[in-house]
This record gives C-alpha cells, structure tokens and sequence, in this order.
C-alpha cells in the first residue's frame, strides 16, 4: 500500500542504489573462513552421542579416560617397532567395532591429523636420518588414532562423568560442564555476529583487526552478561556451591579387568627401565 | 520488474528441514510479509534470500543473476549483493558490533569512500528516520531491546539497499513506534525499495503489506495472496490472528 | 604453540605435570577468594574457558594472505584477573586436548605450564608495570608479545632438551628430534617475527573494545592484602617438585656444559645406524642395554607424578568442604 503521507525521506536514500565501482584485486576472506571453522565446532558439539555398542565389554566412562591415557603411556614408552606394530593391530581390531559412519569420520580425522604431524617432523630427515622419522612418525600416528578413537566414541558428558567419577573438585567439574555448554552459546553468537558483518560488509576491510576487536570485545561483554545471569539462576534454584549435575557412575570388576593388562605391560616397561 | 525468483527451493538443517521446495516471484518495489507459525522458516528464507546461507536444492535468482555457492564465494560478488540487500536480524544482538551508536550507523556508509561530511549525513538522517537520534552516543550494547532494533534498521539504511529483509523488526516495539517503523517502511517502499518482513502478528501488518506469503508447519508455502485477496478470505484471517 | 603427544618424553611430560599441581592448587584457593567478592566469577571460569576456546580457533589474517591465531592468555589476565585465567585456559587446554584433538593429552602438564601459566602471568605483570607508570597500553603491549614469546621460548626448551634426555644407546632420539640448537630458534623466529605482533594486535583492540565500551568489567586488581604466605607456599611447592624429580635422576645433574656441547653436536652431526632396524632385529639385546644402574629414571618421574596427584587431590577435597553444605 503507498502511504498517505508526503514522502520525507533524505534525497540519498531516496535514490537507487548505486553500486561502488571497484579494481578487482585478490582479497582473503577470512570471515568466511572462520564461519566455516564455528560451523564445523557447531557441528561437532551438536554430535548425537555415539551409539553404544551392544558388548559385554562396554566400559564404563570413567574407565575409558582411563584406558586412554595408559594406552598413550604405554606406545610413549615403547621403542620397538614390533611392539609398536602389536599395539596398532589392537587399535585396528578395536576399529572393527565401529559403524561405518563412525569409521569414516574416524578415518578423516585421523588421516588429516597424521599427515599434520608428518609436516611438522618431516625437517628431522637431514637431522636424524629416515628411520627417526618413520619411528616417529608411526608413533605419532598411533597416539593420534588412540586419541581420535576415544572421541569418536565417546560422547562430550562422558567426559564430564569420568571427571566426576575420578573425584574431581566439583568446581572444577562445573567448570568443565559449563564451558561446553557456552562453548555452544558463544560459538552461535560468533557465528551470527560474523553473519550480520559479512551482510555490511560492501567493500575489502582496510582494518580486519578493528572489526576482530570488537568482535571479540563483544563477545566478552556477552559472556560476562551471560554469567551474570547463569550466577542468578543458579541461585535461584538453590545453588549452594555444590554442582550434582552429572551422575556418578560406579566403576565394576570387570572394567578393573578390562584395564589390567595395560597397567600389567606398564609396569613391566617401567621396571625394565626402558 | 522481476527481482527475486526461486523454483523449487529446500533447505536441509542438519536433523530437520528448513524450506521445502518453494516457488515465488518477488517484483522491485512489492511490500511482502511472510507469515506462518514458529519454525516454519521465514527466518531460513531470509537467509538464504540475503545470501547468508546456499539453498541444499533449488535456485535462487536475485536481478537475473543465479546466486549459488560458488559465486558467493567470490569476496566481490558477495559483497556487491549485500550491498543491494540490507538485513535486520531477528536477534538484533548480534548484528551490533560497534563502540557507539554513531559509529555503528557509519560502518557501512564509511566503506562505500564517501567523504566524511557525507557520512556524517547519513548518519544523522538513518538516526532521525528511526527515532534514534537520542541515544547517538551511547554503547550499543548497553541499549534496550527495542532501542537495538532501531539502531540496527537505521544501519542497514545507511548503506541505501534496494532490498529490505526484515525478521520480526516490531517485535518489542511499543504500538506507537510499531505505527512509526511502518510508516517508514511504507515511504520506502513509495522510494522503490522492496520489503519482505517475517512477522507473526498479522494484525499489525495487515493493512501494510501488499502481499501475504504465509507457510505452513511443513515448511511449504500454504498461500501467496495479495491484500486484497487476503481480506476476502475470512477463515484464513482468523488463523492469521491466532499466529 | 600446543605441543602434541610424543614430543615430550612421559618422564618430561609428569615432571611439569607435577610441577603444575602446586600452581593449580594455588589458583584454585585464590580464584575462591575472588569468587567471594564478586560471585559471577564462578560461572565465569568456564564461560572464560568457552571464550578462549574461540579466540584459539579463530583465524586472524596476516600479511601476505596466511592467517595465525592468538591464544589470548595476556588478554584472559587482564580480563578476568591471571588466576582466573590460569584455570579458564587449563580447562581449554584439556577440552582441546581430550575432546577436540588439539595438542597432546599427556603433554597438558607441559601446554598449562606455558599458555595458561607463564603467558597470562608474564603479560599481566607488565599490563601492571605499565599501569603504574601510567602506560598502560604500553604495558598491556609490552606484556602480550613477552607473555607469548617468553611461552614460546618455553616450550622451545621442553622440545629441545628432549634429544637430550631422552635417546636410545646410540643416541637416536627417542621423542623430539629436534635438538635445542634447532627447536628453540624455531619457536621464537616464528613468534617474534609473527604470532607476537598477531598477538599484540589482538589484545590490544580487544581491550580498547571493553574499556571504551564497559570499563567496570574489567579485572579490578584487588586490594593488596597479606599474600606472603601464598607467594611461599607456592614458590616452596614450585621450587620443591621439581628438585625431588632431578635427585632420582641423574641424567639431568650430570651435564656440563662441554657435555652439553659434545651432544649436541653428536645428535645433529653424526651419521647413525637405522635405530628402528636395531632395535627391530636385537630386540632383546635393546633391552637388557637398558635396565641397568639402579633406580630406572621413568619409576621415579612415575611416582612423584602419582604423589603429586594425590597430593593435589587430597588438597582439593580439603577445599572442598569449606563450599559444602553442612550436613
Ligand atoms: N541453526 C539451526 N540448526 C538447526 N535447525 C534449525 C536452525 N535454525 C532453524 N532451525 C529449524 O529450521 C526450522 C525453520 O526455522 P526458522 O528459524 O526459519 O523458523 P521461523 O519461521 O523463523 O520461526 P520463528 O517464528 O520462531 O522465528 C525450524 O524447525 C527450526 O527448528
Ligand atoms: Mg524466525
């Protein structure tokens, strides 16, 4: 509908649109980068949890962490690449129980991480010869595929409820909880804010690291909004220092069983000496 | 003239849908208001429409020209379309990342290389047209809900679009200043700018819009009527106004 | 700057492990204090944590088209008090390294030590220089390039002294490959000539940001109370750790600086027999090369971090009574 009224609009904005005439020249977009980078972290917190496999086996949450940090310890500590090769064919069997889907995403991750580890060693060829390198780097390579497998099966609260489990302060459990949970917050508001700036952004930035600041002075003054006010819910509903969110889970003979070889070939690495 | 066309248009959200398969025309200088119940998708076809996110199936055409990733992809081209369209944000938290008002409004103006005095008129007008002049200098950040989402109007006209896309921009406006913002929607309509808003509050828009596209739960389009049309429509009417 | 896993040696990685205990126990006590005056401060911590985590990720351009990321630990200090920070950043560093793959999980002790403990601390010292001598920018500058560069010259040590300390009987290296000589110019090239101004830049116009726009929400520094007893606590605990690791190991008392040389230049001149294919083929003899003279080195590092840990935890459950409700 046209308005009634006489049209008091400034003489500028009353024109069309006139576009800026531009020298094309090499820009590097790195908002749209970062959006890309948000995008795939929003992703990763918005994972469904992984579906638990039907064994007997399964281990508890708090075992797991455990398990993957002995596991790390023990390819740390052994030189052999015999003993290395052993501890990769377990991982490989391991990896025959996950989905396909799991599987993929495990195979992607691991590959692009190996193949970063290799760029950053790779100088060590002239320094230390090939068989350092390749010792290395299949070591390293096997510690990034032991890691990779416990997020893929492990769900972002499983490693709340170890935490808890191990008899971590509650602060520092809540911490932990809150900070993934904000992480998801902050990261949809960086996202949005980055959008909103590409949607004014008509011409190349002369000054990236002005809109970078204030971009991330923002977002502080937004976190700050934001535990103001998770500090009055939580006490609100009674908070009293005391942060019972996550259950407990009990650890079971059979995950003491399931754990014990690693400790049974940790120990005798360490009284070897090696 | 034929200004936004798109044929069989989706969206696909990670675990839902967003948009499906929407056909529409949009002509320079039309006044549109999306309507529909929550989740529905307004907000999604405002995106896709300001190039913010790519259609998962389906074209979207803006002025002739097939919008698509890679042709996003290109800085120049990105940044000449949203030089043609502006966009107020349903949040409009997010859309104010400046120090001072002030600033916030020149932001855009001030890339376009206009001189200072130039962009200082801008700035001056964009504030009056939208009640914003009082608060010049204050913090965005610290504004109140309805004071942000003049500051923000007022910045997406300082770069004089051609196409206004407005999520929800009355929400938390006051009646008066609801008439006010229409009013001015209405001026630039009359100054061949065109209009598409999401609302859900059909009794405010109802005697603005030229045109009603409202989407059902499906994400589809359920209707694409004009005013006119619209009025003769009484059952219709009476679903709009539970929205 | 994080450092993966397999770098560090286990005995390197449970030392600073060990000698971050103390640190974290302290922040902890100092961060309740803070809490008490302004409460927000407990949500705060993992919010912190989720904000790091972002500025960590978050691709700043450079010049000549390549992109760096800051990690924000002078900026955190200054924000939300060093202490805060301390904690914040360790939560990201464990986020990061257990769920999302960045730098190592048993190299966490070594990556705390120098992002959430020596950046914030060294940056916000100067950020207070500055302040006192009323260049306070100046300061917060100052401080940002010599919190990250300090870490980084940090880290650079822990790297190359691992050809050192750890290397098979032919003096293969075992974890880093990269000698002092090589690891430590890299790390300070890199950040000197980039991240550092990267860095700056970062923290600079964040801080503009918020003290144009909110400048009550910055870290009020508190009122100097008595803080002696803290600062002996923790330069006892620091001082000690550390010392009780390096008597049950005699590899590190035995350098001098002329042994210093002659291996480093061994490690980086020598030509050497394929490592992995000896100790493929004499399996046995590798071993029994190795478990000689006594106390092996890892069953030292191994106890003390157990001790530590146990400590810190019997420590943090004394704590934590205080908070909890009488019942
Ligand atoms: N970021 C997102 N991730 C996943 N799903 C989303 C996201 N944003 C929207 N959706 C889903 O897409 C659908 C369409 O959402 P959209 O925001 O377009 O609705 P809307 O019509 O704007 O609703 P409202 O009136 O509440 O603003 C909804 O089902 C919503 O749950
Ligand atoms: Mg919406």
């Amino acid at each position: 509908m046209k308005p009634s009224q006489p049209n008091k609009l400034p003489t500028w904005l009353a024109q069309p649109t006139t576009p800026v005439p531009r020298a094309p020249r090499h820009q590097v977009n790195f908002l749209a980068r970062n959006q890309r980078h948000v995008q795939a972290l929003l992703a990763r917190l918005a994972q469904p949890a992984p579906v638990p496999r039907a064994t007997h086996w399964q281990l508890t949450p708090p075992m797991r962490l455990l398990q993957l940090g002995l596991m790390l310890l023990v390819i740390s500590l052994v030189h052999s690449p015999v003993g290395l090769w052993l501890l990769a064919l377990l991982i490989g069997g391991q990896l025959l129980l996950l989905s396909p889907s799991q599987l993929r995403r495990f195979i992607v991750s691991w590959a692009l991480s190996s193949l970063l580890a290799l760029s950053f060693i790779w100088p060590s060829y002239w320094l230390a010869g090939p068989s350092t390198l390749l010792l290395f780097w299949g070591k390293s390579s096997l510690l990034l595929a032991n890691a990779q497998y416990y997020r893929v099966t492990t769900a972002l609260t499983d490693f709340l409820t170890a935490l808890k489990a191990w008899h971590c302060p509650d602060v520092i459990v809540m911490t932990f909880a809150i900070a993934l949970t904000y992480l998801r917050m902050l990261g949809n508001y960086l996202l949005q804010t980055m959008a909103a700036l590409d949607m004014r952004t008509v011409a190349p930035t002369k000054h990236p690291y002005r809109l970078i600041g204030s971009l991330f002075g923002q977002l502080y003054l937004k976190s700050y909004a934001y535990a103001l006010e998770l500090y009055a819910a939580m006490e609100a509903r009674g908070f009293n220092g005391h942060y019972v969110t996550v259950p407990t889970t009990h650890v079971r003979w059979r995950d003491y069983l399931v754990v014990s070889p690693y400790v049974g070939v940790l120990l005798v690495l360490i009284l070897r000496g090696v | 003239m034929e200004l936004i066309k798109t044929a069989a248009l989706s969206y696909d959200y990670p675990q839902t849908c967003g948009l499906d398969h929407l056909d529409l025309t949009i002509q320079t200088g039309e006044f549109v208001c999306l309507m529909g119940p929550n989740g529905s998708g307004k907000s999604t076809l405002l995106r896709i429409l300001s190039g913010l996110a790519v259609a998962s199936a389906g074209t979207y055409t803006f002025d002739g020209q097939v919008i698509d990733a890679a042709w996003l992809a290109r800085p120049a081209q990105r940044q000449q379309l949203h030089q043609q369209i502006g966009m107020v944000f349903q949040n409009t938290d997010v859309q104010l990342f400046n120090s001072s008002v002030a600033e916030e409004v020149a932001f855009g103006p001030r890339q376009l290389g206009l001189s200072p005095a130039a962009i200082d008129q801008r700035v001056t007008d964009c504030l009056a047209l939208t009640g914003a002049t009082a608060f010049r200098d204050r913090v965005p950040y610290q504004l109140s809900g309805g004071e942000k989402k003049r500051v923000a109007l007022a910045s997406v006209l300082a770069l004089n679009p051609t196409v206004l896309l407005l999520d929800e921009p009355l929400n938390g406006l006051t009646i008066s200043a609801q008439t006010e913002m229409l009013a001015l929607l209405q001026q630039l309509q009359a100054a061949e700018k065109t209009i598409i808003m999401a609302s859900h509050n059909y009794q405010q828009v109802q005697t603005v819009g030229d045109r009603f596209i409202i989407f059902n739960e499906q994400h589809q389009i359920a209707a694409d009527v004009t005013q006119a049309e619209l009025a003769a429509q009484t059952t219709r009417q009476a679903e709009l106004m539970k929205l | 700057m994080h450092i993966p896993d397999n770098y560090l040696s286990p005995a390197t990685c449970g030392t600073l492990a060990v000698a971050m205990t103390p640190i974290w126990t302290v922040a902890v006590l100092k961060v309740k204090v803070q809490i008490k005056q302004h409460r927000e401060t407990l949500p705060m911590l993992g919010i912190a944590a989720s904000l790091a985590f972002l500025i960590m990720m978050f691709n700043l351009p450079i010049p000549g088209g390549t992109t760096a990321h800051a990690v924000g630990g002078t900026l955190l200090a200054v924000l939300i008090g060093p202490w805060a920070a301390c904690l914040a950043l360790t939560v990201t560093l464990v986020l990061q390294a257990v769920l999302f793959g960045d730098g190592g999980i048993l190299a966490i002790g070594a990556n705390a030590l120098n992002m959430a403990v020596i950046m914030p601390f060294v940056g916000y010292a100067c950020y207070r220089l500055g302040q006192k001598w009323h260049h306070e920018k100046l300061g917060l500058a100052v401080g940002a390039y010599v919190g990250i560069n300090t870490a980084a010259l940090v880290a650079g040590i822990e790297l190359g002294l691992q050809p050192l300390l750890a290397h098979s009987a032919s003096g293969a290296p075992l974890y880093c490959p990269y000698g002092l000589n090589v690891a430590v110019p890299a790390m300070l090239l890199a950040h000197l000539l980039v991240a550092g101004w990267v860095e700056v830049a970062f923290t600079l116009l964040v801080f503009q940001f918020v003290k144009k726009v909110a400048p009550t929400n910055l870290y009020q520094t508190p009122i100097r109370t008595n803080q002696r007893p803290w600062l002996y606590l923790l330069g006892g605990l620091v001082l000690l750790t550390p010392l009780g690791l390096l008597a049950s190991n005699t590899a590190w008392g035995e350098w001098s600086t002329s042994e210093l040389k002659t291996m480093l230049t061994q490690q980086h001149v020598s030509t050497q027999v394929p490592q992995g294919m000896v100790s493929g083929l004499h399996f046995k003899a590798l071993f029994s090369d190795y478990a000689i003279a006594g106390l092996p080195v890892s069953v030292g590092y191994i106890l003390s971090g157990v001790t530590a840990i146990l400590i810190f935890l019997l420590l943090m459950r004394g704590l934590q009574h205080e908070t909890q409700p009488t019942k």
